[in-house]
Protein backbone atom coordinates (compact mmCIF):
# COMPACT_ATOMS: atom_id res chain seq x y z
CA UNK A 1 0.00 0.00 0.00
CA UNK A 2 2.19 2.86 -1.10
CA UNK A 3 0.93 6.68 -1.05
CA UNK A 4 2.24 9.27 -3.25
CA UNK A 5 4.32 12.30 -2.26
CA UNK A 6 1.38 14.26 -3.28
CA UNK A 7 -1.08 12.55 -1.07
CA UNK A 8 0.77 12.38 2.27
CA UNK A 9 1.00 16.61 1.54
CA UNK A 10 -2.69 16.67 1.21
CA UNK A 11 -3.66 14.25 4.10
CA UNK A 12 -1.36 16.62 5.86
CA UNK A 13 -2.51 19.63 5.35
CA UNK A 14 -5.74 19.85 3.98
CA UNK A 15 -8.43 19.68 7.12
CA UNK A 16 -11.61 17.66 6.88
CA UNK A 17 -14.82 19.12 7.60
CA UNK A 18 -15.00 17.33 11.09
CA UNK A 19 -11.81 18.63 11.99
CA UNK A 20 -12.66 22.37 11.70
CA UNK A 21 -15.88 21.61 13.77
CA UNK A 22 -13.54 20.48 16.17
CA UNK A 23 -10.90 23.51 15.85
CA UNK A 24 -14.13 25.53 16.32
CA UNK A 25 -14.73 23.93 19.45
CA UNK A 26 -11.85 23.80 20.80
CA UNK A 27 -11.41 27.86 20.41
CA UNK A 28 -15.31 28.06 22.07
CA UNK A 29 -14.41 26.25 25.29
CA UNK A 30 -10.75 27.90 25.62
CA UNK A 31 -12.55 31.39 25.46
CA UNK A 32 -15.11 29.85 27.99
CA UNK A 33 -12.98 28.58 30.64
CA UNK A 34 -10.74 32.21 30.31
CA UNK A 35 -13.84 33.86 31.37
CA UNK A 36 -14.86 31.11 33.80
CA UNK A 37 -10.98 31.77 35.15
CA UNK A 38 -11.42 35.65 35.08
CA UNK A 39 -14.06 35.43 36.98
CA UNK A 40 -13.39 33.21 39.62
CA UNK A 41 -10.10 35.86 40.14
CA UNK A 42 -12.37 39.35 39.55
CA UNK A 43 -13.70 39.09 43.41
CA UNK A 44 -10.04 38.59 44.65
CA UNK A 45 -8.59 41.75 42.84
CA UNK A 46 -11.62 43.99 43.85
CA UNK A 47 -11.23 42.59 47.29
CA UNK A 48 -7.91 43.48 47.52
CA UNK A 49 -8.21 46.78 45.63
CA UNK A 50 -11.19 47.84 48.04
CA UNK A 51 -9.50 47.38 51.06
CA UNK A 52 -6.29 49.40 49.91
CA UNK A 53 -8.25 52.46 48.77
CA UNK A 54 -10.64 52.75 51.59
CA UNK A 55 -7.64 51.82 54.02
CA UNK A 56 -5.10 53.77 52.59
CA UNK A 57 -6.43 57.64 54.19
CA UNK A 58 -6.17 55.47 57.63
CA UNK A 59 -2.78 54.05 57.51
CA UNK A 60 -1.13 56.78 59.52
CA UNK A 61 1.91 55.76 62.12
CA UNK A 62 -0.65 56.65 65.32
CA UNK A 63 -2.52 53.71 63.54
CA UNK A 64 0.15 50.96 64.63
CA UNK A 65 1.22 52.79 67.85
CA UNK A 66 -1.80 53.78 69.74
CA UNK A 67 -4.42 52.11 71.29
CA UNK A 68 -7.84 52.68 70.76
CA UNK A 69 -8.86 55.15 73.57
CA UNK A 70 -5.70 57.21 72.87
CA UNK A 71 -6.28 60.52 71.02
CA UNK A 72 -5.22 59.28 68.03
CA UNK A 73 -6.27 56.26 68.22
CA UNK A 74 -4.95 53.00 66.86
CA UNK A 75 -4.89 49.08 66.80
CA UNK A 76 -1.58 48.61 68.71
CA UNK A 77 -3.35 46.53 71.18
CA UNK A 78 -5.39 44.69 68.92
CA UNK A 79 -2.08 43.28 66.85
CA UNK A 80 -0.02 42.28 70.26
CA UNK A 81 -3.16 40.43 71.57
CA UNK A 82 -3.66 38.81 68.18
CA UNK A 83 -0.24 37.83 67.86
CA UNK A 84 -0.10 36.48 71.43
CA UNK A 85 -3.03 34.26 70.94
CA UNK A 86 -2.26 32.93 67.62
CA UNK A 87 1.31 32.36 69.46
CA UNK A 88 -0.03 30.28 71.89
CA UNK A 89 -2.53 28.81 70.21
CA UNK A 90 0.26 27.18 67.98
CA UNK A 91 2.32 26.50 70.92
CA UNK A 92 -0.01 24.60 72.66
CA UNK A 93 -1.68 22.84 69.55
CA UNK A 94 1.70 22.38 68.05
CA UNK A 95 3.17 20.02 69.82
CA UNK A 96 -0.08 17.81 70.58
CA UNK A 97 -0.53 18.01 66.75
CA UNK A 98 2.84 16.80 65.55
CA UNK A 99 2.86 14.17 67.86
CA UNK A 100 -0.78 12.96 66.90
CA UNK A 101 0.99 12.99 63.19
CA UNK A 102 3.80 11.34 63.94
CA UNK A 103 1.92 8.51 65.84
CA UNK A 104 -0.80 7.96 63.27
CA UNK A 105 2.27 7.64 60.51
CA UNK A 106 4.62 6.19 62.00
CA UNK A 107 3.69 3.79 64.92
CA UNK A 108 -0.32 3.53 64.34
CA UNK A 109 -1.96 0.09 63.26
CA UNK A 110 -3.81 0.70 60.05
CA UNK A 111 -7.31 -0.16 61.97
CA UNK A 112 -6.05 2.70 64.47
CA UNK A 113 -5.12 4.95 61.32
CA UNK A 114 -8.50 4.62 60.11
CA UNK A 115 -9.96 5.77 63.18
CA UNK A 116 -7.82 9.03 63.68
CA UNK A 117 -8.16 10.20 59.99
CA UNK A 118 -12.11 9.96 60.32
CA UNK A 119 -11.65 12.13 63.86
CA UNK A 120 -9.33 14.56 61.59
CA UNK A 121 -11.95 14.80 59.16
CA UNK A 122 -14.78 15.17 61.73
CA UNK A 123 -12.73 17.94 63.37
CA UNK A 124 -11.64 19.80 60.81
CA UNK A 125 -15.08 19.84 59.88
CA UNK A 126 -16.05 21.63 63.32
CA UNK A 127 -17.54 25.56 62.11
CA UNK A 128 -15.18 28.25 63.96
CA UNK A 129 -18.38 28.90 65.66
CA UNK A 130 -19.33 25.70 67.40
CA UNK A 131 -15.45 25.70 69.03
CA UNK A 132 -16.71 29.45 69.94
CA UNK A 133 -19.66 27.56 71.64
CA UNK A 134 -17.85 25.59 73.34
CA UNK A 135 -15.72 27.88 75.34
CA UNK A 136 -18.25 29.78 75.77
CA UNK A 137 -20.71 27.84 77.45
CA UNK A 138 -17.90 25.47 79.47
CA UNK A 139 -15.11 27.49 79.77
CA UNK A 140 -16.08 31.14 80.03
CA UNK A 141 -18.14 30.18 83.15
CA UNK A 142 -15.04 28.87 84.46
CA UNK A 143 -12.21 31.45 83.39
CA UNK A 144 -14.07 34.65 82.35
CA UNK A 145 -13.77 36.47 79.17
CA UNK A 146 -10.60 35.69 78.96
CA UNK A 147 -7.49 34.88 76.20
CA UNK A 148 -7.24 31.35 77.98
CA UNK A 149 -10.60 30.73 76.19
CA UNK A 150 -9.77 32.01 73.07
CA UNK A 151 -6.53 30.29 73.08
CA UNK A 152 -8.63 27.03 74.02
CA UNK A 153 -11.36 27.69 70.98
CA UNK A 154 -8.53 28.35 68.78
CA UNK A 155 -6.91 24.96 69.91
CA UNK A 156 -9.64 23.20 68.61
CA UNK A 157 -9.75 24.44 65.29
CA UNK A 158 -5.86 24.06 64.55
CA UNK A 159 -4.94 20.59 66.20
CA UNK A 160 -6.50 18.87 63.56
CA UNK A 161 -4.47 20.95 60.76
CA UNK A 162 -1.28 20.10 63.00
CA UNK A 163 -1.84 16.22 62.83
CA UNK A 164 -2.84 16.54 58.78
CA UNK A 165 -0.52 18.56 58.12
CA UNK A 166 2.12 16.23 59.68
CA UNK A 167 0.88 13.15 58.91
CA UNK A 168 0.61 13.87 54.86
CA UNK A 169 4.20 15.19 55.29
CA UNK A 170 5.66 11.99 56.90
CA UNK A 171 3.52 10.28 54.12
CA UNK A 172 6.36 11.80 51.71
CA UNK A 173 9.17 10.02 53.47
CA UNK A 174 9.62 7.27 51.13
CA UNK A 175 9.54 4.24 53.19
CA UNK A 176 13.14 3.43 52.03
CA UNK A 177 14.66 5.91 54.08
CA UNK A 178 12.70 4.14 57.13
CA UNK A 179 13.87 0.97 56.16
CA UNK A 180 17.73 1.54 55.53
CA UNK A 181 17.31 2.92 59.05
CA UNK A 182 15.97 -0.13 60.73
CA UNK A 183 18.35 -2.26 58.80
CA UNK A 184 21.20 -0.36 60.67
CA UNK A 185 19.30 -1.98 64.14
CA UNK A 186 18.32 1.68 64.93
CA UNK A 187 15.30 1.53 66.92
CA UNK A 188 11.58 2.12 65.74
CA UNK A 189 11.58 5.24 67.39
CA UNK A 190 14.78 6.55 66.64
CA UNK A 191 14.01 5.66 63.48
CA UNK A 192 10.52 7.88 63.77
CA UNK A 193 12.45 10.64 65.23
CA UNK A 194 15.86 11.38 63.82
CA UNK A 195 15.02 9.85 60.30
CA UNK A 196 11.32 10.54 59.43
CA UNK A 197 10.92 13.39 61.32
CA UNK A 198 13.68 15.02 60.26
CA UNK A 199 13.37 14.35 56.64
CA UNK A 200 10.06 15.98 56.97
CA UNK A 201 10.78 18.54 59.30
CA UNK A 202 10.69 21.83 56.45
CA UNK A 203 7.04 20.48 55.67
CA UNK A 204 6.07 19.74 59.62
CA UNK A 205 7.02 23.22 60.23
CA UNK A 206 5.20 24.73 57.40
CA UNK A 207 2.01 23.21 58.88
CA UNK A 208 2.98 25.11 61.99
CA UNK A 209 2.97 27.88 60.15
CA UNK A 210 0.05 27.62 58.20
CA UNK A 211 -2.11 27.11 61.50
CA UNK A 212 -0.93 30.02 62.82
CA UNK A 213 -2.18 32.16 60.01
CA UNK A 214 -5.42 30.26 60.07
CA UNK A 215 -5.81 30.84 64.16
CA UNK A 216 -4.71 34.80 63.01
CA UNK A 217 -8.30 34.91 60.83
CA UNK A 218 -10.26 33.41 63.07
CA UNK A 219 -13.18 35.82 64.42
CA UNK A 220 -16.07 33.82 65.45
CA UNK A 221 -14.73 31.89 68.92
CA UNK A 222 -12.93 35.12 70.07
CA UNK A 223 -15.95 37.13 70.18
CA UNK A 224 -17.46 34.25 72.11
CA UNK A 225 -14.02 34.44 74.41
CA UNK A 226 -11.56 37.38 74.30
CA UNK A 227 -14.10 39.52 73.53
CA UNK A 228 -12.13 42.24 72.73
CA UNK A 229 -10.65 45.60 75.45
CA UNK A 230 -9.67 48.79 74.83
CA UNK A 231 -6.31 48.80 76.77
CA UNK A 232 -3.20 47.24 75.52
CA UNK A 233 -2.73 43.43 76.99
CA UNK A 234 0.69 42.14 77.23
CA UNK A 235 0.70 38.08 78.47
CA UNK A 236 -1.80 38.28 80.67
CA UNK A 237 -4.17 35.32 79.27
CA UNK A 238 -6.69 35.65 82.21
CA UNK A 239 -8.42 38.58 81.26
CA UNK A 240 -10.02 39.85 78.13
CA UNK A 241 -7.81 40.63 75.07
CA UNK A 242 -7.75 42.53 71.40
CA UNK A 243 -7.37 40.79 68.19
CA UNK A 244 -7.56 42.46 65.19
CA UNK A 245 -10.90 40.13 63.97
CA UNK A 246 -12.69 41.60 66.37
CA UNK A 247 -12.17 45.09 65.87
CA UNK A 248 -12.54 44.67 62.19
CA UNK A 249 -16.37 43.49 63.06
CA UNK A 250 -16.89 45.79 66.21
CA UNK A 251 -15.27 49.10 64.36
CA UNK A 252 -17.67 48.01 61.09
CA UNK A 253 -21.10 48.11 63.07
CA UNK A 254 -19.92 51.84 64.47
CA UNK A 255 -21.47 55.37 63.66
CA UNK A 256 -18.15 56.76 62.67
CA UNK A 257 -16.37 57.21 59.43
CA UNK A 258 -12.82 56.82 61.42
CA UNK A 259 -13.98 53.59 62.88
CA UNK A 260 -15.13 51.98 59.83
CA UNK A 261 -11.87 53.62 58.11
CA UNK A 262 -10.03 51.75 60.72
CA UNK A 263 -11.97 48.58 60.54
CA UNK A 264 -10.79 48.64 56.60
CA UNK A 265 -7.29 49.81 57.88
CA UNK A 266 -7.39 46.61 60.29
CA UNK A 267 -8.44 44.18 57.64
CA UNK A 268 -5.73 45.34 55.37
CA UNK A 269 -3.21 45.17 58.54
CA UNK A 270 -4.53 41.08 59.00
CA UNK A 271 -4.54 40.34 55.20
CA UNK A 272 -0.94 41.57 54.56
CA UNK A 273 -0.03 39.61 57.72
CA UNK A 274 -1.56 36.65 56.71
CA UNK A 275 -0.58 37.00 52.97
CA UNK A 276 2.76 37.43 53.69
CA UNK A 277 2.75 34.02 56.08
CA UNK A 278 1.65 32.57 52.94
CA UNK A 279 3.99 32.92 50.62
CA UNK A 280 6.42 32.67 52.65
CA UNK A 281 5.38 29.46 53.10
CA UNK A 282 4.96 28.53 49.31
CA UNK A 283 8.14 29.87 48.40
CA UNK A 284 9.55 27.34 51.36
CA UNK A 285 7.83 24.62 50.29
CA UNK A 286 8.92 25.32 46.56
CA UNK A 287 12.69 25.46 47.49
CA UNK A 288 12.81 22.43 49.60
CA UNK A 289 11.58 20.49 46.81
CA UNK A 290 13.64 21.51 44.34
CA UNK A 291 16.55 21.37 46.54
CA UNK B 1 32.10 -4.04 76.61
CA UNK B 2 29.39 -3.89 74.39
CA UNK B 3 30.47 -0.50 72.39
CA UNK B 4 33.83 -1.68 72.85
CA UNK B 5 33.89 -5.07 70.85
CA UNK B 6 32.17 -3.42 68.55
CA UNK B 7 33.94 -1.01 67.85
CA UNK B 8 37.34 -3.57 66.87
CA UNK B 9 37.22 -4.57 63.78
CA UNK B 10 40.13 -6.87 64.96
CA UNK B 11 37.22 -9.14 66.66
CA UNK B 12 35.02 -10.42 63.98
CA UNK B 13 32.79 -12.37 66.55
CA UNK B 14 32.30 -9.73 69.24
CA UNK B 15 28.48 -9.15 67.82
CA UNK B 16 28.00 -12.27 68.11
CA UNK B 17 28.67 -12.90 71.71
CA UNK B 18 26.94 -9.74 71.72
CA UNK B 19 23.90 -11.34 70.34
CA UNK B 20 24.18 -14.86 72.36
CA UNK B 21 24.49 -12.65 75.48
CA UNK B 22 20.80 -11.81 74.64
CA UNK B 23 19.81 -15.36 74.81
CA UNK B 24 19.59 -16.69 77.91
CA UNK B 25 20.19 -20.23 76.24
CA UNK B 26 23.38 -21.57 77.31
CA UNK B 27 23.32 -24.16 74.52
CA UNK B 28 23.98 -20.63 72.18
CA UNK B 29 26.15 -19.16 74.07
CA UNK B 30 28.52 -22.40 73.55
CA UNK B 31 27.59 -22.36 70.05
CA UNK B 32 28.87 -18.74 70.05
CA UNK B 33 32.26 -19.53 71.62
CA UNK B 34 32.92 -21.97 69.74
CA UNK B 35 31.90 -20.28 66.71
CA UNK B 36 34.29 -17.81 67.46
CA UNK B 37 37.20 -19.86 68.43
CA UNK B 38 38.29 -20.93 65.22
CA UNK B 39 37.58 -17.69 64.05
CA UNK B 40 35.09 -18.81 61.29
CA UNK B 41 31.90 -16.79 62.78
CA UNK B 42 29.46 -15.69 60.55
CA UNK B 43 27.69 -18.94 59.36
CA UNK B 44 24.25 -18.76 58.78
CA UNK B 45 21.61 -22.00 58.62
CA UNK B 46 18.08 -21.56 57.09
CA UNK B 47 16.06 -23.96 58.18
CA UNK B 48 12.67 -24.69 56.51
CA UNK B 49 12.39 -21.10 56.08
CA UNK B 50 9.00 -19.81 55.05
CA UNK B 51 7.78 -16.37 54.83
CA UNK B 52 4.12 -14.95 54.29
CA UNK B 53 2.62 -11.81 53.40
CA UNK B 54 -0.88 -12.40 55.55
CA UNK B 55 -2.33 -15.56 53.67
CA UNK B 56 0.14 -15.63 50.94
CA UNK B 57 3.17 -17.64 51.15
CA UNK B 58 6.08 -16.01 49.13
CA UNK B 59 8.61 -18.40 49.93
CA UNK B 60 8.24 -22.05 51.63
CA UNK B 61 10.57 -24.41 53.10
CA UNK B 62 14.24 -23.14 52.11
CA UNK B 63 16.92 -24.70 53.70
CA UNK B 64 19.81 -23.12 53.27
CA UNK B 65 23.64 -23.51 54.76
CA UNK B 66 25.51 -20.30 54.33
CA UNK B 67 29.15 -20.55 54.38
CA UNK B 68 30.94 -18.02 56.56
CA UNK B 69 32.99 -15.12 54.64
CA UNK B 70 32.08 -16.01 51.12
CA UNK B 71 29.74 -14.83 48.93
CA UNK B 72 26.10 -16.41 48.32
CA UNK B 73 23.87 -15.49 44.87
CA UNK B 74 20.25 -16.15 44.48
CA UNK B 75 19.40 -16.12 41.74
CA UNK B 76 15.71 -17.11 39.92
CA UNK B 77 13.09 -15.47 38.23
CA UNK B 78 11.10 -12.26 39.38
CA UNK B 79 8.61 -12.64 42.18
CA UNK B 80 10.40 -16.34 43.60
CA UNK B 81 10.43 -14.96 46.81
CA UNK B 82 14.65 -14.26 46.46
CA UNK B 83 14.16 -10.78 48.13
CA UNK B 84 11.77 -11.77 50.60
CA UNK B 85 13.72 -14.40 51.76
CA UNK B 86 16.37 -12.79 52.29
CA UNK B 87 14.67 -9.54 54.31
CA UNK B 88 13.80 -12.77 56.67
CA UNK B 89 17.42 -13.27 57.22
CA UNK B 90 17.61 -9.28 59.17
CA UNK B 91 14.31 -9.13 60.40
CA UNK B 92 13.32 -6.90 58.04
CA UNK B 93 10.09 -9.07 56.68
CA UNK B 94 8.24 -8.60 59.79
CA UNK B 95 8.14 -4.78 59.84
CA UNK B 96 5.35 -4.89 56.58
CA UNK B 97 1.76 -5.73 57.83
CA UNK B 98 0.97 -8.51 58.07
CA UNK B 99 4.43 -10.39 56.79
CA UNK B 100 5.32 -13.89 58.99
CA UNK B 101 7.84 -15.91 58.84
CA UNK B 102 8.29 -19.24 60.69
CA UNK B 103 11.33 -21.86 60.44
CA UNK B 104 14.86 -21.34 61.38
CA UNK B 105 17.47 -18.95 60.86
CA UNK B 106 20.52 -19.22 62.67
CA UNK B 107 23.79 -17.20 62.86
CA UNK B 108 26.70 -19.25 64.41
CA UNK B 109 24.23 -21.72 66.57
CA UNK B 110 22.33 -18.56 67.55
CA UNK B 111 18.64 -18.81 66.31
CA UNK B 112 17.92 -15.31 65.19
CA UNK B 113 13.76 -15.91 65.79
CA UNK B 114 14.65 -16.67 69.14
CA UNK B 115 12.47 -14.70 71.89
CA UNK B 116 15.41 -13.53 73.62
CA UNK B 117 16.74 -12.10 70.53
CA UNK B 118 15.86 -8.35 69.68
CA UNK B 119 15.05 -7.46 66.32
CA UNK B 120 16.94 -4.54 66.81
CA UNK B 121 19.82 -6.26 67.55
CA UNK B 122 19.95 -9.04 65.37
CA UNK B 123 19.96 -5.88 62.14
CA UNK B 124 22.70 -4.58 63.58
CA UNK B 125 24.71 -7.73 63.56
CA UNK B 126 23.07 -8.39 59.75
CA UNK B 127 23.66 -5.08 57.64
CA UNK B 128 21.50 -5.05 54.80
CA UNK B 129 22.09 -2.82 51.29
CA UNK B 130 18.97 -2.08 49.11
CA UNK B 131 17.72 -1.66 45.77
CA UNK B 132 17.54 1.84 45.35
CA UNK B 133 20.38 3.65 47.18
CA UNK B 134 19.03 5.28 49.57
CA UNK B 135 21.25 7.76 51.56
CA UNK B 136 19.14 9.84 54.24
CA UNK B 137 18.29 13.19 52.21
CA UNK B 138 18.83 15.15 55.35
CA UNK B 139 22.55 14.04 56.29
CA UNK B 140 25.79 14.97 55.04
CA UNK B 141 28.33 12.32 53.84
CA UNK B 142 30.48 11.75 56.98
CA UNK B 143 26.89 11.73 58.81
CA UNK B 144 25.49 8.94 56.24
CA UNK B 145 28.33 6.52 57.31
CA UNK B 146 28.05 7.66 60.86
CA UNK B 147 24.36 7.18 61.20
CA UNK B 148 23.88 3.88 62.81
CA UNK B 149 26.61 4.52 65.20
CA UNK B 150 25.44 7.69 66.14
CA UNK B 151 21.75 6.86 66.66
CA UNK B 152 22.59 3.46 68.26
CA UNK B 153 24.74 5.10 71.04
CA UNK B 154 27.56 3.87 72.67
CA UNK B 155 30.28 5.16 70.41
CA UNK B 156 32.61 8.39 71.69
CA UNK B 157 33.20 10.97 68.65
CA UNK B 158 36.65 10.46 68.59
CA UNK B 159 35.79 7.02 67.47
CA UNK B 160 33.47 8.09 65.12
CA UNK B 161 35.29 9.65 62.69
CA UNK B 162 38.36 6.76 62.25
CA UNK B 163 35.12 4.58 61.80
CA UNK B 164 33.82 7.18 58.79
CA UNK B 165 37.58 6.99 57.40
CA UNK B 166 37.99 3.28 57.75
CA UNK B 167 34.41 2.83 56.38
CA UNK B 168 34.65 4.56 53.28
CA UNK B 169 38.29 3.42 52.59
CA UNK B 170 36.69 -0.06 52.48
CA UNK B 171 34.17 0.44 50.38
CA UNK B 172 36.26 2.30 47.75
CA UNK B 173 34.76 5.46 48.17
CA UNK B 174 37.49 7.64 50.27
CA UNK B 175 39.23 9.24 47.42
CA UNK B 176 36.23 10.05 45.95
CA UNK B 177 34.53 12.24 48.68
CA UNK B 178 37.39 13.11 51.10
CA UNK B 179 37.79 16.17 50.12
CA UNK B 180 33.68 16.84 50.46
CA UNK B 181 32.45 15.02 53.39
CA UNK B 182 30.09 17.67 54.58
CA UNK B 183 28.25 17.73 51.33
CA UNK B 184 24.71 16.18 50.99
CA UNK B 185 24.82 12.15 50.61
CA UNK B 186 22.29 12.85 47.95
CA UNK B 187 24.54 15.05 46.15
CA UNK B 188 26.76 11.68 45.04
CA UNK B 189 25.86 9.88 41.85
CA UNK B 190 23.95 7.05 41.79
CA UNK B 191 26.89 4.93 41.72
CA UNK B 192 28.42 6.81 44.62
CA UNK B 193 25.95 6.62 46.73
CA UNK B 194 25.62 2.91 46.92
CA UNK B 195 29.01 2.64 48.05
CA UNK B 196 27.89 5.25 50.41
CA UNK B 197 25.24 3.21 51.74
CA UNK B 198 27.34 0.01 51.77
CA UNK B 199 29.91 2.18 53.92
CA UNK B 200 27.08 2.99 56.19
CA UNK B 201 26.14 -0.57 56.58
CA UNK B 202 29.87 -2.02 57.69
CA UNK B 203 30.07 1.13 59.85
CA UNK B 204 28.26 -0.61 62.22
CA UNK B 205 30.42 -3.57 61.90
CA UNK B 206 27.58 -6.57 61.09
CA UNK B 207 29.01 -10.04 60.30
CA UNK B 208 26.52 -10.61 57.69
CA UNK B 209 25.93 -8.03 54.51
CA UNK B 210 22.60 -8.94 53.09
CA UNK B 211 22.50 -7.18 48.99
CA UNK B 212 19.39 -7.26 47.46
CA UNK B 213 20.60 -6.38 43.78
CA UNK B 214 22.26 -3.72 44.73
CA UNK B 215 23.72 -3.16 41.46
CA UNK B 216 20.24 -2.91 39.60
CA UNK B 217 19.79 1.04 39.21
CA UNK B 218 23.21 1.28 38.35
CA UNK B 219 25.32 1.72 34.98
CA UNK B 220 27.95 -0.88 34.16
CA UNK B 221 30.85 1.03 35.28
CA UNK B 222 29.19 1.63 38.88
CA UNK B 223 27.99 -1.98 39.06
CA UNK B 224 31.57 -3.35 38.12
CA UNK B 225 32.93 -1.29 41.27
CA UNK B 226 30.64 -2.69 43.05
CA UNK B 227 31.16 -6.44 42.05
CA UNK B 228 35.17 -5.59 42.83
CA UNK B 229 33.95 -4.11 46.80
CA UNK B 230 31.74 -7.35 46.88
CA UNK B 231 34.66 -9.28 46.48
CA UNK B 232 36.79 -7.51 48.60
CA UNK B 233 34.27 -7.56 51.34
CA UNK B 234 33.94 -10.88 52.06
CA UNK B 235 37.22 -11.46 53.04
CA UNK B 236 35.46 -10.37 55.95
CA UNK B 237 31.69 -10.74 55.86
CA UNK B 238 29.72 -13.49 55.29
CA UNK B 239 27.56 -12.03 51.85
CA UNK B 240 24.50 -13.30 50.84
CA UNK B 241 23.15 -11.64 47.53
CA UNK B 242 20.01 -11.37 45.34
CA UNK B 243 20.83 -10.72 41.54
CA UNK B 244 19.10 -10.58 38.85
CA UNK B 245 22.08 -10.50 36.78
CA UNK B 246 23.36 -14.38 35.76
CA UNK B 247 27.16 -12.85 34.77
CA UNK B 248 27.17 -10.88 38.24
CA UNK B 249 26.45 -13.83 40.15
CA UNK B 250 29.28 -15.99 37.67
CA UNK B 251 31.75 -13.34 38.68
CA UNK B 252 30.89 -12.37 42.42
CA UNK B 253 29.84 -15.31 44.35
CA UNK B 254 31.37 -18.46 45.16
CA UNK B 255 28.08 -20.11 46.25
CA UNK B 256 24.54 -20.14 44.05
CA UNK B 257 21.33 -21.29 44.91
CA UNK B 258 18.75 -21.35 42.54
CA UNK B 259 15.02 -20.05 43.51
CA UNK B 260 11.70 -20.92 41.32
CA UNK B 261 8.37 -20.18 41.61
CA UNK B 262 5.64 -23.18 42.21
CA UNK B 263 2.15 -22.94 40.75
CA UNK B 264 1.06 -21.87 44.02
CA UNK B 265 3.58 -18.83 43.07
CA UNK B 266 5.54 -19.52 46.04
CA UNK B 267 9.20 -19.41 45.54
CA UNK B 268 11.23 -22.06 46.46
CA UNK B 269 15.13 -23.12 46.51
CA UNK B 270 15.75 -25.44 43.76
CA UNK B 271 19.24 -26.50 44.19
CA UNK B 272 22.74 -24.64 45.55
CA UNK B 273 26.00 -25.37 44.89
CA UNK B 274 29.14 -24.01 44.28
CA UNK B 275 28.30 -21.29 41.39
CA UNK B 276 31.15 -22.74 39.36
CA UNK B 277 29.23 -26.37 39.42
CA UNK B 278 25.96 -24.70 38.94
CA UNK B 279 27.20 -22.60 35.63
CA UNK B 280 28.43 -25.43 34.03
CA UNK B 281 26.92 -28.37 35.33
CA UNK B 282 23.36 -27.85 37.18
CA UNK B 283 21.77 -30.86 38.33
CA UNK B 284 18.59 -30.07 37.57
CA UNK B 285 16.88 -28.96 34.15
CA UNK B 286 14.79 -26.29 35.80
CA UNK B 287 18.36 -24.47 36.59
CA UNK B 288 20.10 -25.17 33.41
CA UNK B 289 16.97 -24.29 31.49
CA UNK B 290 17.06 -20.81 33.42
CA UNK B 291 20.70 -20.29 33.45
CA UNK B 292 20.89 -20.59 29.39
CA UNK B 293 18.26 -18.27 29.21
CA UNK B 294 15.03 -20.63 28.02
CA UNK B 295 12.79 -18.58 30.61
CA UNK B 296 12.78 -16.75 33.55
Amino acid sequence: MSISTGSIAKLLTEPTSGERTRQRVNLVMRVLVGIAAFLAILPLVALIVFVVLKAAPYLVPSFFANNPLDTEPGILNAIVGSLQLSGLTVLISGPIGIAGGVFLSEFASPRVVAIGETAIDVMLGVPSIVAGVFAYLILVPVLGFSGWAAVAALSILTLPIMMRSTQEVLRLVPQAIREASLALGVPVWKTALFVSVRTALPGILTGVILAFSRALGETAPLLMTARGTNAENWLDFSTTMNAMPIVIYQYSNAASDLLIGQAWATALVLMTIALTINVLVRGRTVNSRTA
Amino acid sequence: MESGERNAHTSPAGAMDELAQATARPTAQKAARAASSDNDAGRLTLDNVSARYGAFRAVKDVTLAVRPKSVTALIGPSGCGKSTLIRTINRMHETLPGATVSGSITLDGVDLYSSNVDPVRARRVVGMVFQKPNPFPTMSISENVSSGLRLTGGTSKSEIEGIVEDSLRRAALWDEVKEKLNQPGTSLSGGQQQRLCIARTIAVKPRVVLMDEPCSALDPVATLKIEELIRDLAAEYTIVIVTHNMQQASRVSDETAFFSMDDDRAGYLVETGPTAEMFTNPKQALTEGYIQGRFG
